[in-house]
C-alpha cells in the first residue's frame, strides 16, 4: 500500500521558488492499478518519482507498506527500490554495455538473489525475450527493449510496480502489447501498478485514474468511469483510493 | 559479487573509450620500470665487482710517497691484522712516446704494480694471452689498444717512458677496476713497480697515488680499515674496503636511481593527469548508467566500487603494458652503449617492475578517485528529469541578487567536503609517492609544489581567461561569438584542456630549457680562447728550459707562456683556533678548510680575478722575518667566516706558516683556465718552500705541430706531464653528448606523454560539441564555420596554456640553474616563444582532427541518439 500525507515539491527557479506539486494527500491500495494523467508540467512524473523515492517531498510523508521513506537516506531509498519498487521508464534505460538477460540480472545481483540467472532467463520468457537474452539494448528494437525493462522491474518480484509513460515513445501496436504485459503482471502477480501516462486507453483501463493540471488534483475517476468532482481539492474528498 | 561482475562488464564494454587511459599509465610506468631497471642492473654489476674493482680487500693510499715513520707504523698495524698478502702499487699521470716512427706523444694513466696484483678480478689481455707478472718484468709494458694505433706501434714495440724505454708485451682487453664508464685522463699502461720507481717520473711533487693493496681474512676487513683511517688521518693516508666501495657506489647509483625515478614519476603524474580528464569525462558519460543502477537498488557504495574496480583494472592492465614496453625497450639499449658501461647486462629488475606497477596503480586510482566521487551526486532522478552533476549539487545556486554574505554561504552549501577532503588526502599521497620515488622528502615536496604551483596558475588563467573574453560573446563574428560561448558555457573544459596541456607544456619546456642551459654551459667552457695547453710537476730547474722550448714553438707576444709556482697546504688554524683535522680524503668532500689546498705566490691579480675586499699587496715582498699577506678566494670568506685581518696558520709540507687575511677575491672560474686558487700568497714567504710549477700555453692549432710539441717536451722532460686541453675537451664532449641524449630521451618520453595527454583532453570533450554541432548544423551551420569555431577555441586554450606552461619553465629553469646545478641561467625565450606557439597549433590541429567526426557526422543521427 502507498500512502502520501501532505506531499509538495517545491524547486528554486530564477530568484523565487516554484511549487510542482501542491500538498497531496493519496492512499493506493495494494494490487490497484492506478494511472496518472495530465498535461506537461502538470507534476505526474514528480509524484511517481517521489513514490519511488527519487526525489525527496518538500513537505509529508510518503509511506510506501508502511515504511516511511521520507526519513530514509539515499542508500536505505536504493534497498527499498531494489526489493519493493520497479520502474519503468518512457526511455528504457536499460545499461548500453550489458546483454538483455545481463540487464534483468542486476537488480537480483544487487540484491543477492539466489538463483538469479534462471530466474532472469524465466522472466525473459514471460516477456517473450527468451531468444534475445545475449543481445545489447542497442540490438533491440522499442517494443523489445521496454519489455526487457519490464523482466528487469519484475526481477526481485516487487510488490510495486511504477511505470512513467511506458507507452510513450512505442507505436500503437507495440504499446497495446506493453499495456497487456503490464496488466497481466498486475493481474497474475498482483503487483500494485501506478503509471504516469498521456495514453488515454491506458488510463481508461486502470482502476482509478487522477488528473493532475498545474500541482493539483484536478479529478479522479475511479474503475466505473464516474467522476467525484472538479474542484482542485476534490482529492480531499474520502474514498477508498483517494482522500 | 555483483561490483567484480559489474566493473568486469562495464570493461567490457567500455574499454575502448579508455583505451587513452590505458596508454596515459603505461608509458609513465614504462618510463619508471626502464629507468630504475638500468640503474639497477648498471649498481647490481658494480656492487658484484667491486672487490676486483680495487682488485683487494683493503686499498691504502695515499697522495705522497711512503716516508719511513708512516711505513713502520702502517707495517705494525697490518702485522696484527689477519692480513694474507699484501702487494704495493704506485699510480702517476705521466707522457708515453714511441722509441722510434711517429713523432707522437700521448698523456697516459701509469700503474706500477709489484707480483701477486691482482687479488680479485682478471687483467685480460687480447689474442688469449694470460697474465702473469712475469711479462711485465725487466722493462715490460702492457698497454691499451687505443695506445698502439695513437702511438702507431704494435706488440713488441718500444715506447719511452719517463726517459726509459719499455717493451710492450701485451694489450689489455679489461682491467679490474676499469670498468666503469668513468672519465680518465689517459688509457691504462701497466708497468713494474720496480720500473716505475726507477723512470725518475716520482719527482718531488709528482702527482702519484701510493697504494698498498691488502688481501685479508673476512673477519679483519672492517676492523683494519677503520683502524688505518683513524690513526693515518693526519698523515694523508686514507684506507678503504671493498665494502665501503659498494656502499659508495650504492649511494651514487641510488642517488641517481632515485633522481631519474623522480622523473619516471612527473611522467606517471602527466599520466595521472590524463587519467583525471579521461574519468571525469568517463563519469559524465556514465550519469545514465549510474542512475539506472541506484534506481534498480545499487547503493552509492556499491557503484563506486564497481568503478573504483574498473579503474584499478585498466591500470593494471597499462601498468602491465608499460613493463612490456620496458621490456622491449631495454632490448633496443645499443650495444655500444653496454659496452660503454662494461658490458653490463640489462634486464628488468623485479624491484623495478615491482615499484613500477605500484606507482602506477597508486596514481591512476588517485587520479580517479576525486572525479569518481561525483557518482555520489548523481541521482536516478536525472532518468525522469534529464539533470547533471552541476544541477544536482548539494545546494542551489543563490539569486543573482543574493548579497555577499549569503552568496558566500550558498557557496561554502555547495561545497562538496568529501571531494574536497579527498583531494587534500590524495594530494598527500602523491607527494608520499613523489618522496618514496625520490627517496627524500624534500625533492618530493620540491616537486609536488612545482605542479602545484603551476596547477594554481592554469587555473586562475582559465578563471580569468573565461572573465576576459565574456564580452566577445556579443561579438558580430559568428565563430569568434561561438567560440567564447565553448569556453565559457556550462560544463566547460576550460580549467581540464589548461590543466593538462599546460602542465604537460611546462615539464616539456622545462626540461628542454635546462637542456639548452646545461649544453651551453658546455660549449661556453669547450669554447673559449684561452690555454688549451697544461703542463704539470714541472721542476725548479726545468722552469727555464720548459719556458725557451714554449717560446721558440709559440708567438710569445700574443701567446706568452706562463709558469707558476704551486705548493700544497692545509690551514691548521684560524684566528689562533685549531681547525678541525679530520682525514684528509674524508674531509674534502665536505668542504672543510682542513683539506689539502694548491696554493701559489705572485704580486698581481689574474684576468679573471677581482679584488672585491680589502687591497692586494703591492710593493716589496714580504721580508722572511715580517708576517706574510694571503689572499682569500670569495667563497672561503663566505663558507667560513674568514674575513680582512684574520691570521690563518698553513701547514706547507710540514712547515708552519702564519699569514694575515688583506683581501678577498673574486675568481671567474668558467675562465680558470689561466689558473684559481682559493688562496694567493704574497711572494717571498714560500719562496723558497719546495715548490713545483705548472705551466699554461695556448698551443699551436695545427694538430701535427701540437704533437711534434708535445713529443720534443716529453723528449727533453720526461717527468712533465702535458695535458692537452683540447682532447680532454673531446673527451668531456663525448660525456656531455651522452648525458645530453638520455636528457633528450627523457624528454622525448614526456613530450609523448604532454602530446597524448592533450589529445585525450581534447578527445574526451568532444561527446559535449556533437550535439551542438548537430544542432548548429541543424540550423545551418556550414562545415567551414564549424571549423573556425573549434580552431578559435582550442588555440585561444592552446597558447594560454603554452604561455603558462613557458612561464613555468622559465622558472623552473631558473630555479634548478641556479640553485641546484650552479650554472649561470640562460632564459632561452626564443625556445619558450616557440614551445608556447607550438603548443598553440598542436592544442588547434588535435582539437580539429580529434572533432574530425563531430564535423562529419549526419546531425539527425546524433540527435536521435541524445
Amino acid at each position: 500500500m502507498i500512502e502520501l500525507r501532505g506531499v509538495s515539491k517545491t524547486v528554486p527557479s530564477g530568484s523565487g521558488m516554484l511549487t510542482i506539486l501542491h500538498p497531496l494527500d493519496l492512499v493506493v491500495p495494494a494490487r490497484q492499478v492506478v494511472a496518472i494523467t495530465g498535461p506537461s508540467g502538470s507534476g505526474k512524473s514528480t509524484l511517481l518519482g517521489l513514490i519511488a523515492g527519487l526525489d525527496s517531498p518538500s513537505t509529508g510523508q510518503i509511506a510506501i507498506d508502511g515504511i516511511e521513506i521520507s526519513a530514509l537516506g539515499e542508500d536505505g531509498l536504493a534497498r527499498l527500490r531494489g526489493r519493493r519498487i520497479g520502474f519503468v521508464f518512457q526511455f528504457f534505460h536499460l545499461l548500453p554495455s550489458l546483454t538483455a538477460l545481463e540487464n534483468v540480472l542486476v537488480p537480483m545481483e544487487i540484491a543477492r538473489a539466489k538463483d538469479a540467472k534462471s530466474r532472469a532467463t524465466a522472466l525473459l520468457a514471460e516477456v517473450g525475450l527468451s531468444a534475445r537474452g545475449h543481445h545489447y539494448p542497442s540490438q533491440l528494437s522499442g517494443g523489445e527493449q521496454q519489455r526487457v525493462a519490464i523482466a528487469r522491474a519484475l526481477a526481485n518480484d516487487p510488490p510495486l510496480l511504477l511505470a512513467d509513460e511506458p507507452t510513450g515513445n512505442l507505436d500503437s501496436t507495440t504499446g497495446g502489447q506493453v499495456i497487456e504485459l503490464l496488466l497481466d503482471v498486475n493481474r497474475l502477480r498482483g503487483t500494485t501498478l501506478v503509471l504516469v501516462t498521456h495514453d488515454p486507453e491506458l488510463a481508461a483501463v486502470a482502476d482509478v485514474a487522477i488528473a493532475l493540471r498545474d500541482g493539483h488534483v484536478f479529478s479522479r475517476t475511479p474503475r466505473d468511469g464516474r467522476a467525484a468532482g472538479t474542484r482542485p481539492d476534490a482529492a480531499r474528498v474520502p474514498d477508498p483510493a483517494v482522500r | 559479487m555483483f561490483v567484480f561482475r559489474m566493473a568486469a562488464r562495464e570493461l567490457r564494454a567500455s574499454w575502448r573509450r579508455l583505451v587513452f587511459f590505458f596508454v596515459c599509465v603505461a608509458i609513465g610506468v614504462a618510463a619508471i620500470v626502464s629507468l630504475r631497471s638500468i640503474i639497477q642492473s648498471i649498481r647490481a654489476g658494480l656492487v658484484r665487482e667491486a672487490r676486483s674493482s680495487i682488485a683487494a680487500d683493503v686499498l691504502v693510499q695515499s697522495s705522497r710517497p711512503w716516508t719511513p715513520d708512516v711505513t713502520d707504523a702502517l707495517d705494525a698495524r697490518i702485522a696484527r691484522a689477519p692480513v694474507l698478502a699484501r702487494t704495493a702499487a704506485i699510480e702517476t699521470a705521466t707522457m708515453v712516446r714511441a722509441e722510434s716512427g711517429a713523432a707522437v706523444a700521448r698523456m697516459v694513466e701509469l700503474r706500477g704494480v709489484e707480483k701477486g696484483f691482482p687479488f680479485y678480478g682478471t687483467l685480460a689481455l687480447q689474442n688469449g694471452v694470460q697474465y702473469s707478472h712475469d711479462l711485465l718484468r725487466r722493462g715490460g709494458a702492457l698497454v691499451r689498444p687505443e695506445l698502439l694505433t695513437q702511438l702507431g706501434i704494435a706488440v713488441g714495440g718500444r715506447i719511452v717512458i719517463g726517459g726509459r724505454p719499455f717493451t710492450i708485451r701485451g694489450v689489455i682487453d679489461q682491467e679490474p677496476g676499469r670498468s666503469v664508464g668513468g672519465f680518465s685522463f689517459g688509457s691504462r699502461v701497466l708497468v713494474d713497480l720496480a720500473d716505475l720507481k726507477a723512470s725518475g717520473l716520482l719527482t718531488f711533487g709528482s702527482r702519484a697515488n701510493y697504494q698498498v693493496l691488502l688481501k685479508v681474512r673476512e673477519d679483519g676487513v672492517e676492523s683494519l680499515t677503520r683502524d688505518i683511517r683513524l690513526g693515518f688521518r693526519d698523515r694523508f693516508v686514507n684506507a678503504r674496503s671493498y665494502r665501503s666501495t659498494q656502499d659508495q657506489i650504492g649511494e651514487n647509483l641510488q642517488r641517481a636511481e632515485n633522481f631519474l625515478s623522480l622523473v619516471g614519476f612527473v611522467i606517471v603524474v602527466l599520466g595521472g593527469i590524463g587519467v583525471w580528464s579521461v574519468t571525469r569525462v568517463f563519469v559524465r558519460q556514465k550519469m545514465r548508467s549510474v542512475a539506472i543502477l541506484k534506481c534498480i537498488g545499487a547503493s552509492t557504495a556499491q557503484v563506486l566500487v564497481t568503478y573504483v574496480l574498473q579503474v584499478a583494472l585498466l591500470a593494471l592492465a597499462g601498468s602491465l603494458m608499460g613493463v612490456l614496453i620496458a621490456s622491449l625497450a631495454m632490448r633496443a639499449i645499443p650495444a655500444s652503449l653496454a659496452s660503454s658501461f662494461g658490458g653490463l647486462s640489462y634486464g628488468l629488475t623485479m624491484s623495478a617492475v615491482g615499484q613500477g606497477l605500484a606507482v602506477g596503480l597508486l596514481v591512476s586510482v588517485l587520479f580517479a578517485l576525486v572525479p569518481l566521487l561525483d557518482v555520489r551526486r548523481i541521482k536516478p532522478l536525472l532518468l525522469i528529469r534529464g539533470t547533471d552533476i552541476a544541477q544536482t549539487a548539494v545546494a542551489p545556486r543563490p539569486a543573482a541578487r543574493a548579497g555577499l554574505r549569503a552568496r558566500a554561504a550558498a557557496m561554502l552549501a555547495r561545497m562538496d567536503w568529501l571531494q574536497i577532503g579527498t583531494a587534500a588526502l590524495v594530494g598527500g599521497a602523491l607527494i608520499a609517492v613523489a618522496s618514496w620515488q625520490a627517496g627524500s622528502w624534500r625533492a618530493g615536496a620540491a616537486v609536488s609544489a612545482g605542479f602545484a604551483g603551476v596547477s594554481a596558475a592554469l587555473y586562475g588563467a582559465a578563471f580569468l581567461l573565461v572573465r576576459l573574453v565574456s564580452p566577445l560573446a556579443s561579438a558580430p563574428w559568428f565563430p569568434l561569438r561561438h567560440a567564447v560561448i565553448s569556453l565559457r558555457r556550462p560544463g566547460n573544459q576550460t580549467r581540464v584542456i589548461l590543466l593538462a596541456v599546460g602542465l604537460g607544456s611546462f615539464f616539456v619546456l622545462g626540461v628542454r630549457a635546462l637542456q639548452n642551459n646545461l649544453i651551453a654551459e658546455f660549449a661556453v667552457g669547450a669554447d673559449r680562447g684561452g690555454a688549451d695547453m697544461f703542463l704539470i710537476d714541472v721542476q725548479r730547474d726545468q722552469v727555464d728550459g720548459v719556458r725557451a722550448l714554449l717560446q721558440q714553438r709559440l708567438d710569445a707576444v700574443t701567446n706568452p707562456v706562463r709558469l707558476v709556482p704551486v705548493l700544497r697546504a692545509r690551514v691548521t688554524a684560524v684566528r689562533g683556533r685549531e681547525t678541525n683535522l679530520a682525514n684528509p680524503a674524508d674531509v674534502r668532500g665536505q668542504g672543510s678548510l682542513a683539506r689539502e689546498y694548491t696554493i701559489t705566490y705572485r704580486n698581481k691579480l689574474e684576468a679573471n680575478e677581482e679584488i672585491v675586499q680589502g687591497a692586494f699587496w703591492t710593493g716589496a715582498p714580504a721580508s722572511a722575518g715580517s708576517s706574510a699577506e694571503v689572499s682569500i678566494e670569495q667563497s672561503i670568506h663566505e663558507r667560513f667566516n674568514i674575513n680582512i685581518g684574520d691570521d690563518m696558520r698553513f701547514d706547507v709540507l710540514g712547515r708552519a706558516i702564519t699569514a694575515r687575511v688583506t683581501s678577498v677575491r673574486r675568481v671567474e672560474w668558467t675562465q680558470s683556465r689561466a689558473g684559481g686558487f682559493m688562496f694567493v700568497f704574497q711572494p717571498g714567504v714560500l719562496d723558497d718552500a719546495p715548490q713545483t710549477f705548472v705551466g699554461f700555453a695556448k698551443g699551436p692549432s695545427d694538430p701535427g705541430a701540437r704533437a711534434r710539441l708535445q713529443y720534443d717536451l716529453v723528449s727533453r722532460f720526461p717527468n712533465v706531464t702535458t695535458i692537452d686541453g683540447r682532447e680532454i675537451l673531446a673527451k668531456i664532449q663525448s660525456v656531455v653528448d651522452n648525458a645530453v641524449l638520455g636528457i633528450s630521451i627523457v624528454g622525448g618520453v614526456a613530450l609523448f606523454s604532454g602530446t597524448l595527454i592533450l589529445i585525450g583532453a581534447v578527445a574526451m570533450t568532444k561527446f559535449q560539441r556533437v550535439y551542438e554541432a548537430a544542432i548548429l548544423r541543424t540550423l545551418g551551420a556550414s562545415t567551414g564555420l564549424l571549423t573556425a569555431t573549434l580552431a578559435l577555441e582550442y588555440c585561444a586554450l592552446g597558447l594560454l596554456a603554452g604561455i603558462i606552461g613557458a612561464a613555468g619553465a622559465l622558472g623552473l629553469s631558473w630555479g634548478v640553474t641556479r640553485h641546484v646545478l650552479d650554472i649561470p641561467w640562460r632564459p632561452a625565450p626564443g625556445l619558450l616563444a616557440a614551445g608556447a606557439v607550438l603548443t598553440m597549433v598542436l592544442v588547434g590541429m588535435v582539437g580539429i582532427v580529434a572533432s574530425a567526426d563531430v564535423l562529419r557526422k549526419k546531425p539527425l543521427a546524433t540527435l536521435r541518439a541524445e
